[in-house]
């Protein structure tokens, strides 16, 4: 079965849409719901549901084919990937910084102490790799 | 990959007024083009030049591969055109009009048309002059895809439709079944509209183009800087790439093209105490050229 994506797209941001598509499928993906083996929608129908030209919706599969992420299958459409690392440890630290950055950047003005983001923030973590686990399960 | 549209060196005069300048421009078969510009930008004289109406000053423009001084009318009849008036027989009913654009076109397409009324409620035995505009764009629509031609210009086509008929007129024009690989050019003012619809971005400004990529290309060519200028901005003419520029609480918001993070360092050594680059996106970009040359109170300063 083709599996639902819950994703947003907003027009007049700095993102492109093809770039909140990639975004919001990894985020899927990295949530569990869009488990290993699920089937994505079809470029026509995701183009349908976000109501955007259907090049822009391939020019995202076609990013996260290459990442890895989702892989085709004969005839059959895109399927989630066995997870797996294409990036390099060196990019991979690079958008690690970037991400760290842009956390730091929207909690320096919140009065918590650090050890109290840090608790937030592995139980966070924590709820993601049980979501993983779980969807390894089926 | 056959060409749709050419154009070289295109230039049209109104006496002193010159509406298009050596305008080169070139469009491959497929996708769909949208081309923003102010008004007077001179859109609808390249369209009218492409289309054979108008004779250019000098320069040539070819429309699939002929010269559009000498359109056979084989090419003339696959191209179609949806204009924002939706100007259609006042007094012919729905079913007379499609019977009788039918009968022009050999390659009319009769389950097209039907699906893309289908987005629309109109009534084949009702008279033009009873639809809302709304419908009459569905029915222009309907018929302009039902040819099946290789180009379509759509020339402001949802101006004045509301929010439903807009929503149907995009979905029937990016989702109907269609085999023929259309070339679509679409002129809009609506970025929302240009950033669901566009593979390519065409910008026109005072009768010259400005741009040709697809919009993600375009919007990472503007940066957006902010700086702190104790001594006041460098002259606008002598910073590389200046679009446009405001200023706000005391700090100067400069919108440029093609510059580079060492942009930052430009700024650095003209005067800026503090620097900072912000994200753009696709509206404001595209504002950023098209006020380039437009008066601005902070320009008179």
């Amino acid at each position: 079965m083709t599996g639902t994506i819950n994703i947003q797209i907003v027009t007049g941001d700095a993102r492109p849409i093809f770039k909140q598509i990639v975004d919001g499928i990894r985020m899927e993906i990295a949530t569990g719901n869009l488990p290993q083996g699920a089937k994505l929608p079809s470029v026509r129908g995701l183009a349908m549901q976000l109501m955007i030209n259907a090049n822009t919706v391939a020019k995202a599969y076609g990013e996260l084919t290459a990442q890895g992420l989702v892989e085709p299958r004969q005839g059959l459409g895109l399927f989630v990937s066995e997870p797996r690392q294409l990036l390099s440890e060196e990019e991979q630290k690079k958008r690690l910084t970037t991400a760290v950055n842009a956390f730091v950047n929207e909690v320096a003005y919140l009065e918590f102490e650090a050890g109290d983001v840090l608790t937030e923030v592995e139980k966070a973590l924590t709820k993601l790799q049980g979501a993983n686990s779980a969807s390894d399960k089926d | 990959m056959q060409t749709c549209i050419e154009t070289h060196g295109l230039t049209k005069r109104y006496g002193k007024k010159t509406a298009l300048k050596d305008f080169t421009l070139e469009i491959q078969q497929g996708g769909i083009h949208a081309i923003v510009g102010s008004n007077g930008a001179g859109k609808s004289t390249l369209f009218r030049m492409l289309l054979g109406i108008t004779t250019p000053t000098s320069g040539s423009a070819r429309l699939l591969g002929q010269d559009s001084r000498m359109l056979a009318p084989e090419v003339r009849g696959r191209v179609g055109y949806v204009n924002e008036e939706h100007t259609l027989p006042l007094w012919m009913k729905a079913r007379q009009i499609t019977a009788q654009q039918k009968s022009f076109y050999p390659q009319w397409n009769q389950s097209i048309h039907d699906e893309v009324i289908g987005y629309f409620d109109v009534d084949p035995e009702q008279k033009v002059a009873g639809l809302s505009r709304g419908e009459r764009a569905g029915l222009n629509l309907a018929m302009a895809l039902a040819q099946a031609p290789d180009v379509l210009i759509l020339d402001e086509p949802t101006l004045g439709l509301d929010v439903v008929a807009r929503q149907s007129f995009l979905e029937a024009l990016m989702f109907t079944e269609r085999e023929a690989n259309t070339t679509i050019i679409y002129c809009s003012h609506q970025m929302e509209e240009i950033e669901r619809v566009a593979d390519q971005l065409i910008v026109m400004e005072k009768g010259m183009l400005k741009n040709n990529s697809s919009p993600d290309e375009f919007v990472a060519r503007v940066s957006y800087w902010v700086g702190d200028f104790a001594n006041g901005l460098p002259a606008k003419n002598t910073i590389p790439g200046y679009l446009t520029h405001r200023t706000i609480d005391g700090n100067h918001h400069i919108l440029v093209a093609d510059q580079g993070d060492d942009f930052g360092q430009y700024l650095k050594q003209n005067g800026a105490r503090t620097v900072a680059r912000n994200a753009v996106n696709l509206e404001r970009a595209v504002n950023a050229f098209l006020t380039k040359n437009h008066n601005t109170p902070d320009s008179r300063v």
